[in-house]
């Protein structure tokens, strides 16, 4: 069924019920596995994203090159982020094979590499490789930016210093391309029908700021509407920010109750002297 | 096709969304008020990195919602305050009094003004007029004078290569270790040809921290008796000083627990870093032709003539029982998020006896996973 825009123009609805913007449920952990540094499990909507981060580390002398470019790696000054991207089988609708030289998911990589290397603060570890495996458990759109911010909370979790989060999402046109529709509404967070109709990107933020760090948009989409989909998707990443930010913080909390971290002084007793 | 419109689902955890009638004008605001520069034509992009975007159309009533607000803090229902800790991009003060330490970063707050920004999600520590966050949780990082177990990864001309879980790899040169014949004994080209024969790849070593690089590498030496190839025993890692639970600095790392169920003596030996090693102890074995024997370096020479021997000791099943059993009581400890040291060790050993006594397979039980760990760990904080 093709998206039914008729619909929309009537209830301002989207297919699967949401306003234009509107996220979809995201729900996060992190320290999903205990013997990776760092990690974390994500789902945006019913795009389902498992990470797990080993390092910043050394590699040992007989390790291959590793795939991704943010930073040098190896004897530079700077950390190297080693991005690894496995889409499981199960995890869309057709059993795509998808071998290991798949040109899409070494873009993913690339970009999601490039964006955690800007933010992440990589000169404090030379010499080393922070590793970060993405495993897709199953796609419902927006996989991209499900990928960066299940990074980057995963990086957290590892204690990795960083910038700030980077946190993503995707905006689409309520209208195609060929359509010369002026009604055409900015729509936040897509699902994969979404995805498949209509033209979209994918946007993510460094924290609160309005500094982009990632956009991509892989579709055709007249430029008069860019700039309304790009409002929408920065404003996106902002919540999803806020989200992710609660997650880190409910599970810190939860440690200092049991006892795991002391408390540190407030920041409210540093004032007194 | 008829199209039921459904409130929107209040998720758990999720805040509740406000699906107020906001003017549509207000719904950009938030974008737009962040950065300090209005512009008011449609489509500006500001130079100085902050974008200020105007959306090009914009629907009234019927489909505006806020789509940022500030969230209404959610409730957490606990003594602690949501403040105990900071996140990655939370500015902690923009007091210029204060200096900034491990875990934070200078961000221009508004007006040239410098703001100490965490860039860790932590606790904020403070050291008389430095802050700094230390980690819920992070790689081990090396200090001087640290005692730590470490794996060979690497052997070079000169040196070798030890992972030790800090973010690099420490160095422990030929230089700093106890050549077999004393101390006194110089070191030779011969020596360096079979570096092997003392470390290879793979062997474990305990080791000191001798010495720290400007950007965070570490060099060890193994100068004592004390220290070197370690045998005869377990190896486990668990999270080490740097951040949350695990192994923590404290006086003795290590030492000899006398075992129950006539499993002998057995060395524990707890690094910093969070490696763990457990082994059956060994006394060193002084043959009868040094005994009659008389000076200073003669015990020295005697044992090190053994120091660097792979080959295990033949190891008695009951003793191999109590060492599991002791790594059974450190992987608990772990994972019920308590300290690992040597009281907590010795107790929670004791503890272990007297849960396997009353377990249906008697003393030979040494399973502490699940719950029986949990109750390991509940009768350990209960003391």
């Amino acid at each position: 069924m093709p998206l039914d825009t008729s619909a929309y123009s009537l209830a301002l609805l989207r297919v699967d019920g949401r306003r234009w913007n509107e996220l979809r449920r995201i729900h996060a952990q992190i320290r999903t596995q205990a013997a990776a540094d760092g990690s974390s499990y994500l789902e945006m909507g019913h795009t389902k994203v498992m990470c797990v981060v080993n390092g910043p580390s050394e590699p040992g002398p007989r390790r291959g090159a590793t795939s991704g470019g943010g930073g040098g790696g190896g004897q530079s000054k700077n950390a190297e982020v080693a991005v690894n991207i496995v889409i499981a089988g199960f995890s869309s609708v057709d059993r795509k094979r998808r071998g290991r030289g798949d040109k899409h998911i070494l873009e993913l990589q690339s970009t999601i590499s490039q964006a955690l290397a800007a933010s992440l603060h990589t000169h404090l570890f030379p010499h080393s490789t922070i590793n970060i495996s993405l495993h897709v458990l199953s796609q419902d759109g927006s996989l991209l930016a499900a990928l960066i911010n299940a990074a980057t909370l995963a990086c957290v979790d590892a204690g990795i210093p960083m910038t700030d989060y980077v946190a993503a999402c995707t905006a689409g046109s309520t209208s195609t391309y060929a359509a010369n529709d002026e009604g055409a509404d900015p729509l936040l967070d897509m699902n994969h029908q979404e995805e498949q109709e209509l033209p979209g990107l994918t946007v993510a933020t460094l924290g609160d700021s309005d500094r982009v760090a990632v956009l991509v948009c892989e579709s055709r989409v007249q430029v008069s509407r860019l700039e309304g989909m790009l409002a929408v998707g920065v404003d996106g990443c902002k919540q999803v920010r806020e989200i992710l930010d609660r997650v880190v913080r409910e599970k810190g909390i939860k440690m200092i109750q049991e006892g795991t971290v002391e408390r540190g002084v407030g920041l409210n007793d540093m004032e007194l002297d | 096709m008829p199209i039921t419109i459904l409130p929107p689902k209040a998720f758990r955890d999720q805040p509740p969304r406000r699906n107020l009638n906001h003017d549509s004008d207000d719904v950009m605001s938030d974008a737009t008020s962040d950065s300090e520069d209005s512009d008011s034509q449609p489509g500006g992009v500001s130079l100085d990195g902050g974008v200020t975007i105007h959306p090009r159309k914009r629907r009234s009533a019927a489909a505006a919602s806020s789509t940022f607000t500030k969230r209404p803090k959610t409730n957490v229902t606990s003594s602690v305050p949501r403040s105990a800790i900071v996140t990655p991009g939370e500015r902690i003060t923009t007091d210029p009094q204060w200096m900034r330490g491990h875990g934070t970063y200078l961000s221009s707050a508004s007006l040239g003004e410098q703001a100490i920004t965490s860039s860790l999600a932590g606790i904020v520590t403070r050291t008389n007029k430095l802050l700094s966050v230390r980690p819920l949780r992070a790689r081990y990082t090396p200090e001087v004078g640290d005692l730590v177990v470490g794996r060979i990864v690497e052997v070079q001309a000169k040196r070798w290569r030890v992972d030790v879980g800090s973010t690099q790899l420490a160095a422990l040169p030929l230089s700093a270790i106890n050549l077999p014949g004393g101390i006194l004994r110089k070191r030779t080209e011969t020596d360096e040809l079979q570096i092997r024969t003392f470390f290879a790849e793979g062997d474990l070593v305990v080791a000191e921290v001798q010495q720290l690089f400007q950007d965070g590498g570490a060099v060890l030496h193994t100068r004592s008796l004390k220290y070197g190839k370690l045998r005869n025993g377990v190896f486990m890692a668990v999270s080490g000083t740097g951040g949350g639970g695990g192994v923590v600095r404290s006086r003795r790392q290590v030492w000899t627990l006398e075992a129950a169920n006539n499993g002998g003596p057995i060395d524990v030996i707890l690094g910093v870093n969070g490696y763990v090693w457990i082994s059956k102890h060994v006394e060193p074995v002084v043959p009868e032709e040094a005994k009659g024997q008389t000076g200073i370096t003669n015990l020295e020479e005697v044992v090190s003539a053994t120091m660097y021997s792979s080959q295990n000791d033949r190891i008695e099943p009951e003793t191999m029982r109590e060492i599991a059993r002791i790594r059974g009581v450190v992987t608990a400890l772990v994972e019920n998020g308590l300290r690992v040291d040597e009281d907590m060790v010795t107790k929670g050993y004791n503890e272990a006896v007297e849960l396997a006594l009353v377990s249906a397979d008697g003393p030979e039980d040494v399973y502490l996973g699940g719950e029986r760990g949990e109750q390991l760990a509940a009768a350990l904080t209960a003391v």
